[in-house]
């Protein structure tokens, strides 16, 4: 059977978590925390032991290669052993540990999948700023390590586009052609990584309009813990952080007024309070944690960033706005029209609706102002933030969209390409063709 | 994590959710393939939600290989006996698959960890359609008898269009592979394992594995089978199995373990590969840097001879021994 009768694999490796499955499929089969858990006691037991026993280290090596885990596994390991050490092989959105990246990719492929990786095509996902020696490291693994037939590497921010165009077609009956072959529109994707904003025209990511905002998912849960930490709430140190990300995705919202929200709690806290109720790890001893502002408090450091980290004062809201300003003229308004929401951190309940406010405000205001200076009348300009309920795994879900379509097998380098033209095929991504 | 396991974790994951979610589940339609060709096709639907309906595609018989209504020899009795009441068996399956089953999970034991165990057997189905006719076998060898009604060679496909052999006797099983691999970096690295892998059957630690042989031509036990069949690039492993391989508890893990084995050693042909790689890797970049720091010294060099400064330095040097 020829590899592309067989459904490609798609693996979208975020910072913080990896989306695993197969095209087709309208969720990914396994979301995984993108670690790895290593042993390197093999190693520094053979640093006691001399040096010139090259066959001892050697083999202490190969050991140390065959023993690690990945995702949930990594970390139980972590935790419950001291012999492990937590690995995570991409910082920011960017690979920056190839080797650690290579042996997540094999259990990936091998223990979670469970295919082989030479009987299928393989779609991997990118962020808009990666460097091309990026992309070429990318495709060397994949093709010499791996021997995959054919890979496709695609920009993030334009999955999550064509995700939210794919999943709108699909709700409605009749086709809309037009709307699907338009593919303009402003990804806001934030995850556990550095969020970026990113303008994309016809399906062509305009590069030098990119914004990338300094807070991510990450931050969201390291204020949580902060702030149950100095309101006095007791957590067990080596739990906080999990339990603060736990209290983040269940309880978490965005308000429309945050001096409003505060009278809200203070007039009714039976009603906003919440109760979080665990078991310390060492002493099995139950114990229960009060929620009452950082319900609310947590998402607002993308609207009041200077809250949480004093050297960055832009809103998102107004980073978003200047990113659509600094585009070309003539695609401003489609822009402002479809602004796409992505990743797990836009999930916090009213999120889109705040994000929409608040933009719709600084747009109207300058149209005021334009209308008063040279005395016309120019028509308002819709603004509109598009959420959907795929929204937190869109990038893989326009990833398994992409890779079922017929043309995707053709798009791909082939393992032929590769071996006759080398790594470099791989540098370029033709979304930015023609863009600069 | 070196062996494969029998339950697919796959499987498993969307089970164990759809206990978890309830009733308030949605509608799940999706699939998956496994190596060697093995597919799955999974469906919740909302009108009843406690109802899975699984899929099972076999990987493509070849002609020795002989199947009866489209399975392996006792599939559906194993499928009877491994989950009883939870598992009814539609006729005929799906467009394109083998197998389709409706699991009821109202049927479930209510006991997290027994239902835990029936799970874990739904999601072994692999094991429990393929490795039918091998248990069937290997059950005969634990009380040292022959299955009637067995030929002396019985072929059994565990990769699309490849089988392996077995020949049943009452005292062993011998059981033959031919080893094919499609990359040739692959049939050498697959080669040379092999060949370790015999050699170290041969260590005192392992004395009471199964012998092993590997020849690069077909054993004795499989003369007369056709010749398309015994194209082998990678040579042929031969197992011999003793009763006291398949005692008790000892059967499951014999019967996965006979199942996988191309599996496992292209697995391992893989891992080797890719350590192989992050070596080169490493080693490059060590050299790369050795490079670079050779390069900087060099370069400093060069500033300092641009800047004069050896000259000057030769002068001051000059003058003081003028002194
Ligand atoms: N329902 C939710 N509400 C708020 N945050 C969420 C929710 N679900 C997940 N997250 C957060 O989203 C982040 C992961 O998003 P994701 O897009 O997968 O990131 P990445 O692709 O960068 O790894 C994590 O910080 C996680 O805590
Ligand atoms: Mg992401």
């Amino acid at each position: 059977m020829d590899p592309s009768e067989r459904p490609a694999v798609v693996f979208d490796n975020g910072t913080g978590y990896s989306k695993l499955g197969f095209a087709g499929n309208s969720e990914p089969s396994f979301t995984i925390p993108t670690v790895v858990a290593v042993n390197e006691s093999f190693l520094d037991q053979s640093e006691q032991c001399s040096s010139a026993n090259w066959l001892a280290q050697y083999n202490a090596g190969v050991m140390a290669d065959l023993d690690f885990f990945i995702g949930d596994e990594a970390l139980s390991h972590f935790k419950s052993s001291g012999l492990y050490s937590l690995r995570s092989p991409i910082r920011h959105g960017q690979v920056n540990d190839w080797d650690t990246m290579e042996r997540f990719w094999q259990q990936s492929i091998f223990n979670y999948l469970r295919c082989n990786p030479e009987e299928h095509y393989f779609l991997l996902t990118d962020s808009p700023v990666s460097t091309p020696e990026s992309r070429e490291c990318m495709g060397e693994i994949m093709f010499e390590t791996f021997n995959v037939p054919g890979l496709y590497i695609s920009v993030q921010s334009v999955l999550s586009l064509s995700a939210g165009f794919a999943y709108l077609k699909s709700l409605s009956e009749e086709d809309s052609e037009d709307s699907v072959s338009d593919m303009t529109g402003v990804v806001v994707d934030i995850g556990d990584g550095a969020p970026h904003i990113v303008p994309v025209v016809n399906g062509y990511v305009i590069g030098s309009s990119i914004k990338s905002f300094p807070l991510s998912g990450s931050d969201v849960t390291q204020f949580v813990m902060q702030l149950l930490q100095e309101r006095g709430e007791l957590l067990p140190p080596d739990d906080a952080l999990d339990i603060a990300r736990r209290v983040k995705e269940t309880y978490c919202y965005t308000p429309s007024d945050i001096v409003k929200e505060f009278k809200k709690h203070d007039s009714k806290p039976s009603k906003y309070i919440k109760q979080w109720s665990a078991i310390k790890p060492k002493t099995g001893v139950p114990y229960t944690v009060d929620i009452g502002y950082e319900r609310f408090l947590g998402p607002e450091i993308f609207f009041h960033p200077e809250m949480y980290s004093p050297d960055f004062s832009t809103p998102l809201p107004e980073l978003i706005d200047s990113c659509v300003q600094s585009a070309p003229i003539d695609t401003r308004r489609a822009l402002y029209k479809n602004i796409v929401l992505s990743g797990g951190t836009t999930m916090f309940k009213d999120f889109h609706k705040r994000l929409q406010n608040n933009i719709k405000k600084i747009v109207d205001e300058r149209v005021a102002e334009t209308n008063a200076r040279h005395r016309v009348e120019v028509k308002p300009v819709e603004v509109n933030v598009v959420t959907h309920p795929i929204q937190s795994y869109a990038v893989w879900f326009g990833g398994s969209v992409a890779a079922s379509s017929h043309e995707f097998f053709e798009c791909c380098h082939t393992k032929e390409d590769y071996e006759e033209h080398g790594a470099s095929i791989c540098r370029t991504s033709t979304v930015f063709k023609g863009m600069y | 994590m070196i062996l494969l396991q029998s339950p697919s974790r796959f499987l498993l994951q969307i089970l164990k959710d759809r206990i978890v979610s309830g009733d308030k589940g949605v509608d799940i339609d999706c699939h998956t393939v496994e190596f060697d060709d093995v597919r799955y096709h999974v469906q919740f639907s909302m009108r009843n939600p406690k109802v899975m309906v699984l899929s099972v595609a076999l990987p493509l018989a070849p002609p020795e290989a002989i199947l009866y209504d489209g399975l392996p020899l006792g599939a559906i009795d194993a499928i009877k006996a491994a989950y009883g009441a939870v598992v009814q068996i539609l006729d005929p399956p799906k467009d394109c698959f083998d197998l389709t089953m409706k699991i009821n999970l109202t049927k479930l034991p209510t006991d997290e960890e027994q239902r835990n165990v029936v799970l874990t057997q739904i999601a072994s189905v692999r094991e429990v359609v393929l490795g039918a006719p091998l248990k069937l076998l290997l059950r005969h060898l634990a009380s040292k008898t022959v299955a009637p009604n067995v030929d002396k060679l019985v072929a059994l496909v565990h990769r699309p269009n490849e089988s392996f052999f077995l020949a049943p006797q009452a005292d062993k099983v011998t059981v033959v592979y031919p080893m094919r691999f499609q990359d040739s970096i692959d049939i050498v690295l697959a080669t040379s394992f092999l060949q370790e892998f015999v050699e170290a059957r041969r260590t005192a630690a392992l004395n009471n594995a199964p012998s092993c042989m590997w020849s690069p031509v077909p054993p004795l036990e499989l003369k007369g089978v056709n010749a398309d069949a015994l194209d082998a690039n990678a040579g042929f492993v031969t197992f011999v199995v003793f009763p006291r391989h398949v005692e008790g508890r000892k059967l499951d893990k014999t019967v996965w373990s006979l199942l996988t084995f191309h599996a496992y050693v292209s697995y391992h042909v893989k891992c080797s590969e890719g350590f192989m790689h992050t070596r080169m890797r490493r080693r490059v970049e060590s050299l790369i840097q050795a490079l670079d720091r050779a390069k900087s010294d060099a370069e400093k060099l060069k500033k300092l001879v641009h800047g004069g400064s050896f000259r000057r330095l030769s002068m001051k040097h000059e003058g003081n021994s003028n002194h």
